[in-house]
């Protein structure tokens, strides 16, 4: 049972981060940068629990709020290019993210041994859930009130005038500009909220996994941020849920019997599904 | 100041392999708009494939066979990443296209995994004993060739964009796609044919690579990838000649880091040397005036 629960960690994990990717693909804003915000939302949220001892809510929260703050500090600039100049941008940001973390010491004696990051060894002994005797089945609980209340509230938006106002930058930005949309705050709130969503994402992948170094953030976690929406499709948060249900419980365990080819299958089911379905599972057909 | 012009000097015949890879984003970015995320994963591919499939019947090929085997399977790869990620995806969805080429570049990498268990492998390089003494400073003989077919083959590719019709016809098709379709040019095959060609650049590129740092691995696609794209920026999307400018300036620039910083903060500031850019001249060296985006 613990395998199953295991999974669906995971799978809540990954939701966070495919969500924080799925309201900035709403606005037609192609990101790499949620590794980055996952990155800083695990560290942030890491320290304080092990150097500071807080509890982990009020450390996910600060998590929130950092990433958001990184988010909205990166998106001022970066959103002044648009498409795929953005693209190349926020994936130099979430490299240059990484590259500062692994070069990032700080390190704090605790007793006997010393806790915190050590540039390329990572960051170990995050060990709030063993010490405070979670298991996994609550662990697991835990992750799922954040992903929900993640989905809750992107579902929640995709209904009012703010997911209105999101997907009319993403049609055509200079139709929205000219009924009055100020595209920079558009754009820069729906990076804000992404980002707060992965940095919790982030906070509790630290504390799932117990270590993280910076290679966990590389770019092909940014490219998985963004894959879960756009094989999910943009008109559903469900399709993101879905893609990642699809990603990491078909693709990565289903076919874990496969041994080494299914790494080979991997890249080829993405590129067939592209091809089969170029909007993505719940995507309209367009024209 | 010794350090520093050895540095630089090393870098900027280093860079030229990256301004080949700019040149590849920059053309399939300007005659269709769209980003291969496939390329750098591909040019290395192609460089393992030429490797391989030369080592199954030829253990003791002369490296510049190697190097021909390179560039054709570059050429080759680069045809199948247009008819898998681009050929049959409606333009419109430019997510799918984005999304199925960093499929293709999963799985090129996988099958390179696949195919030598992840380990290095060893490639040729040519001239690799030569040094040219110039006062205190030496040049690599490895690198000056790396250099020199670099730009040969940068003169080359500016050749046909120039001066044949296939060129004129692709340069048609990056300016207006509907009006070249409408003057009679196929736009499929055009596309087709960029491709090709950028994939031959790759190839080569990928070939130098391994001849310059003497081993082939899995781990060199995504530095590849990303410096790529950093000198596609900073030369200006779409612009030949900002790609070749900019490979060898970020060369240049990363080797006086590594020297000065170590290698593992050298690419940090690479990034901060894009954003600079960005902030002060988003377009590009090369920017278009009033250009899109």
């Amino acid at each position: 049972m613990d395998f199953y629960y295991g999974l669906a960690q995971i799978i809540g994990i990954h939701t966070l981060l495919g969500l924080s990717a799925y309201i900035v693909l709403l606005t037609g804003q192609v990101t790499m940068a949620q590794a980055a915000f996952f990155a800083i939302g695990a560290y942030a949220a890491g320290m304080l629990t092990v150097l500071a001892g807080w509890h982990l809510v009020p450390a996910l929260g600060v998590s929130a709020i950092l990433g958001s703050i990184t988010a909205a500090a990166v998106g001022f600039p970066a959103l002044r290019v648009k498409g795929l100049m953005l693209v190349v941008a926020t994936l130099a940001f979430g490299e240059g993210v990484r590259l500062f973390f692994f070069n990032f010491d700080y390190q704090v004696a605790k007793g006997e041994v010393k806790v915190g990051p050590l540039g390329g060894e990572g960051f170990r002994q995050i060990r709030f859930f063993p010490e405070n005797g979670w298991t996994t089945g609550e662990v697991m609980l835990f992750i799922w009130i954040f992903a929900i209340a993640a989905l809750a509230l992107l579902w929640w938006f995709d209904r009012s005038r703010y997911g209105a106002v999101l997907r009319a930058v993403g049609e055509d930005e200079l139709a929205a500009q000219s009924v009055g949309i100020n595209l920079t705050a558009v754009k820069v709130s729906a990076f804000s909220v992404g980002g707060a969503i992965a940095g919790i994402g982030g906070g509790l992948y630290a504390h799932y996994t117990t270590h993280i170094e910076h290679a966990n953030f590389n770019v092909l976690v940014a490219t998985f941020a963004i894959a879960y929406p756009i094989v999910g499709g943009l008109s559903s948060v469900f399709g993101t849920v879905l893609a990642v249900i699809f990603v990491q419980g078909f693709l990565i365990e289903g076919l874990r019997f496969l041994g080494d080819w299914r790494n080979l299958l991997f890249g080829a089911l993405i590129v067939l599904a592209m091809n089969v379905r170029p909007s993505g599972f719940f995507g309209k057909r367009r024209a | 100041m010794l350090d520093f012009i050895q540095a630089t000097s090393d870098g900027v015949l280093f860079g030229a392999t990256y301004a080949l890879i700019g040149i590849g984003f920059t053309l399939v970015f300007g005659v269709m708009h769209k980003l291969n995320l496939a390329y750098g994963a591909a040019s290395i591919g192609a460089a393992y494939a030429g490797l391989l499939i030369l080592g199954a019947f030829w253990a003791e090929a002369p490296a510049w066979i190697v190097f021909l085997g390179a560039f054709l399977a570059g050429g080759l790869i680069g045809w199948l990443v247009y008819v898998t990620c681009f050929h049959f995806i409606p333009s419109a969805s430019a997510l799918a296209t984005l999304m199925a080429t960093v499929g293709m570049l999963l799985l090129i990498d996988e099958i390179v995994v696949h195919a030598t268990d992840g380990l290095p492998l060893n490639y040729p390089a040519l001239f690799s004993d030569v040094m040219l003494h110039l006062g205190d400073y030496y040049l690599r003989g490895d690198l000056l060739l790396v250099f020199t077919l670099s730009v040969l083959c940068m003169v080359g590719l500016l050749a046909l964009l120039y001066r044949t019709r296939l060129g004129l016809a692709t340069r048609a098709v990056a300016q207006q796609p509907i009006a070249a379709q409408l003057c009679g040019i196929r736009v499929a095959r055009v596309n087709a044919m960029t491709f090709v060609i950028t994939g031959l650049l790759g190839g080569l590129a990928g070939a130098m690579i391994g001849a310059s740092v003497g081993a082939l691995s899995p781990l060199l696609t995504t530095p590849l990838t990303i410096k790529g794209l950093i000198v596609t920026v900073i030369g200006g999307l779409g612009s030949i000649p900002g790609a070749i400018v900019a490979g060898l300036l970020v060369g240049g620039f990363e080797s006086v880091f590594q020297q000065f910083r170590g290698v593992t903060e050298r690419d940090l500031y690479v990034m901060l040397l894009l954003f600079v850019f960005l902030f002060f001249r988003p377009g590009g060296i090369f920017a278009a005036k009033g250009g899109r985006d």
